[in-house]
């Protein structure tokens, strides 16, 4: 009887909510509602991993909460790759592509109060150019030849040889400038320009952010404080998210985010994805044999493994390039798909015997769920083949120790840069040029560093630069010390439906700074 | 002819209980189950992708694991880990803290000092930590599983035969067999080892339990039998993450465990009531006859 007297009601409220919704959505764009709707307070994030520490060219995954809170780029990019300001309001490239001069943002300061200049750009580059010092940004300086900084607001970066735009533009956004005075303590310290200040820590356990009240963008950041809280595992992240105990998860695998994403929560995918690729250690037998490395193109299941490990989310690829990079080529996936007889032909074409085939283990990351379960795929598939091998499961440091050591025959590792500048791959371990971990020097495949070389130095035209990425295919899948199986999330964001604001980082970083309570 | 007579009665004693008799039964199965497991249409390896995770059904009655293989088929294998480790950890605990006991027990002065502050060091660790620290350095397999749980059950019988054998020692048919020349080693293990067999034996029992636990455990933390080995614990580890999607991958195989344990426990205890009541000693001739 109730129910029946507020029906007609009801649907006059409906008719009328669909009379004026379309007039709504027409005078205010989604943006503008979320960036006036949008309130601070304290968000809650939870995380599977503690940081390392504050040096933002220190590239971790682990680090990935800290590093675009903590501190600025010169330039970003967009989710589709187009650079935009940050710390440089302008970039000028000269005509033969062989120097770039940036105009610095005068009205920046960093967390210590220190004002923000070109002596801390240059005194970033200093330590990035520094082999013991550069960590995951020294690989890039590779191409620079000196700087110079006539003012305060200016600095020139010169090359050593005519450099492609998206080059130029990738290291650009790789520079995230320490305050001069900081540098040597930024391990420990951090000394960015970014929007929160770091609060408290206490390791293993979390740590606490605070808005920098002096933050040079208009508006930003919009929360008042982030606490960050560290889960041993993905399910007890989920299970406290959907308790209230926390607001998102960052990091979160593929499989939870899929679960919670059926549940009403947002999933949020960055454009930065990762590749997953099995590294081979070329200098060890068996995998000196080439025909024997190649066969791994097509023993690896692709689609079965993003299905079973990552829940559905990646995409198959054959190359260490995401579908966004320049150098993807779609015929590779078809062309190296799975395929047992092909992978059998080429075993046996390798001339090697059985037991010779059998005698290596694959080492395994034991706290990489996905990881061990692709590897027992590859592991059956290879005992279909007639090679029986074993799965050297380490923990931890002890395989990180392997992995970057080169201590192993065949692993899965996820590469990073993937969708960047094509030789940006070279500055993961298993495909560095030079004093490359694995693969040792002098390099194993000459033609592998010819054809990075060769990409670096082709700047145009256009054809010229195709065939360049074409070669380093070919290459790649010839000398197959390593083979590429799908992309794979990192940094993926889990939320409660009551934040919005999110910024999309090409790197998949945590970009808090426009996060909000609706 | 006489140990099959007593071994009779304490069984007959033993079913007697209907707890007991369901966790003999249980534990029969389980043990067959492992020994004959190469018998049954059963493939605990085999991978079958389109599969994953599906739930108890007529072909896989306990569904399938997250690459298809037989969950079912897995808990059998991985009965067949659990207890082939726990009797090797009780036969290593067995054959160095039983001797242990037995000469500190015997000899009694520096020699029990000695024995028995190494058996207090080792009892001081935390036999998971041992354990993991043992397997740290032996590397990651079965038999370095077997050994790292062997170690920690050291010290149990150690303790246990030492305090039979105190209070044996000094007992009149022990003493008459010195009187009669017979030699130490001769009186430890031919008068006073028979005699110490029960608590020893209820020990063996209880520290099965406990090495298919501590198995579990150390393959639960991720660092007993490596994957794609079935095991108990592994399931656990793995099953743990899919809770939601796939409930019973992580409960059925922990249901089992839980009965195995429990059996153990149930059979240990009832043992223990059994051969207390039997407080007969066996005497030199009893036990195997005059030195």
């Amino acid at each position: 009887m109730k129910n029946g007297f507020f029906r007609p009601l009801k649907l006059l409220g409906l008719a009328l909510f669909a009379a004026i919704a379309p007039i709504g959505a027409t005078l205010v764009t989604p943006v503008a509602v979320e960036a006036q709707e949008l309130k601070g307070g304290t968000l809650r994030v939870g995380l599977l991993a503690d940081m390392t520490n504050y040096d933002p060219q220190q590239f971790s995954t682990v680090n990935f909460h800290l590093i675009k809170n903590l501190y600025d780029s010169l330039i970003e990019y967009t989710p589709e790759g187009e650079a935009v300001p940050s710390l440089a309001t302008e970039w000028t490239i000269n005509a033969d592509n062989t120097s770039v001069t940036l105009k610095l943002r005068d009205d920046v300061t960093f967390a210590s109060g220190g004002k923000f200049s070109s002596a801390d750009v240059v005194a970033t580059l200093e330590k990035a150019a520094n082999p013991d010092l550069g960590k995951n940004v020294f690989g890039t300086m590779a191409i620079v030849k000196d700087w110079a900084a006539p003012d305060a607001t200016t600095i020139t970066i010169n090359f050593k040889a005519p450099v492609p735009t998206k080059q130029i533009t990738d290291l650009l956004q790789f520079m995230i400038p320490i305050e001069a005075a900081g540098i040597a303590t930024v391990e420990t310290v951090p000394a960015g320009t970014g929007a929160y200040l770091l609060a408290d820590r206490a390791v293993g356990q979390g740590l606490t952010m605070k808005k920098n009240p002096n933050y040079w963008r208009d508006n930003e950041p919009i929360l008042d404080e982030i606490v960050f809280t560290i889960f041993a595992d993905d399910a007890a992240a989920s299970a406290a998210l959907e308790s209230g105990s926390i607001d998102m998860v960052y990091g979160s695998t593929a499989r939870n985010a899929v679960r919670l994403q059926d549940a009403g929560y947002q999933v949020i995918r960055g454009p930065g994805s990762l590749v997953q690729v099995f590294r081979i250690n070329a200098t060890r037998a068996p995998f000196t044999n080439e025909k024997f490395r190649q066969a791994f193109n097509y023993i690896m299941d692709r689609e079965g493994m993003v299905k079973v490990a990552y829940a559905g989310l990646g995409t198959v690829v054959a190359l260490p390039w995401a579908p966004a990079s320049p150098a993807f080529d779609e015929a590779y996936t078809a062309e190296f798909a799975y395929n047992m007889d092909k992978a059998k032909e080429l075993f046996a074409a390798s001339g090697l015997s059985a037991a010779e085939m059998s005698d290596w283990k694959m080492l395994v990351f034991g706290n990489d769920e996905p990881g061990v379960v692709i590897s027992q795929i590859v592991q059956n598939a290879l005992a279909e083949a007639g090679i029986n091998i074993e799965l050297d499961v380490r923990q931890g440091a002890e395989y990180t120790d392997a992995l970057l050591g080169g201590d192993f025959w065949a692993t899965f590792g996820a590469v990073g840069n993937a969708q960047k500048f094509p030789s940006r791959m070279a500055t993961n371990s298993i495909y560095r040029t030079a004093k490359n971990p694995v693969l040792k020097d002098p390099h194993p495949f000459p033609d592998y560093v010819a054809a990075i070389d060769k990409v670096n130095a082709t700047s145009g035209p256009e054809d010229a630069v195709k065939a360049a990425y074409a070669e380093l295919n070919r290459v790649l899948v010839t000398d197959s010390f390593a083979v590429p199986t799908n992309t794979v999330d990192t940094g993926l964001i889990v939320a409660s439906d009551k934040l919005g604001g999110f910024t999309l980082d090409i790197d998949n970083l945590l970009v808090a700074r426009t996060i909000g309570f609706k | 002819m006489k140990l099959l007579r007593s071994t009779g009665s304490v069984l007959q004693r033993l079913l007697r209980s209907p707890g007991s008799a369901l966790a003999l039964l249980f534990l029969l199965g389980i043990t067959l189950a492992a020994i004959l497991a190469d018998l049954l249409p059963l493939n605990p390896y085999a991978q079958k992708l389109v599969n994953a995770l599906n739930g108890p059904s007529a072909a896989n009655w306990f569904g399938t694991d997250e690459v298809g293989r037989d969950i079912l088929a897995r808990v059998v294998f991985g009965a067949r880990t659990s207890l082939l480790t726990a009797a090797g950890a009780v036969a290593i605990a067995a054959v160095i803290g039983v001797p242990i006991g037995l000469v500190a027990g015997f000899f009694g002065g520096w020699r029990d000092a000695t024995l028995m502050r190494f058996v207090d060091v080792l009892l001081a660790l935390p036999a998971i930590l041992f354990a993991m620290a043992m397997i740290a350095v032996l590397g990651r397999s079965q038999v370095a599983a077997l050994i790292a749980v062997g170690i920690t059950g050291i010290p149990s019988f150690a303790r246990i035969t030492r305090a039979q054998v105190l209070s044996l020692r000094r007992r009149d048919f022990v003493t008459a067999v010195e009187a009669f020349g017979g030699s130490s080693a001769y009186n430890m293990f031919r008068t006073i080892l028979p005699n110490s067999w029960s608590p020893i034996f209820v020990q063996i029992v209880v520290l099965c339990s406990v090495a298919i636990l501590l198995e579990a455990a150390l393959s639960f933390l991720g660092v007993g039998v490596a994957p794609p080995t079935p095991s108990w614990g592994e399931m656990l580890r793995t099953g743990k993450s899919y809770l939601h999607e796939a409930p019973y991958y992580a409960v059925l195989p922990g249901i089992v465990l839980t009965l195995t344990i429990l059996s153990f426990d149930v059979i240990g205890r009832s043992l223990a009531g059994i051969l207390e009541n039997r407080s007969e000693v066996a005497t030199p001739a009893k036990a195997g006859g005059a030195p």
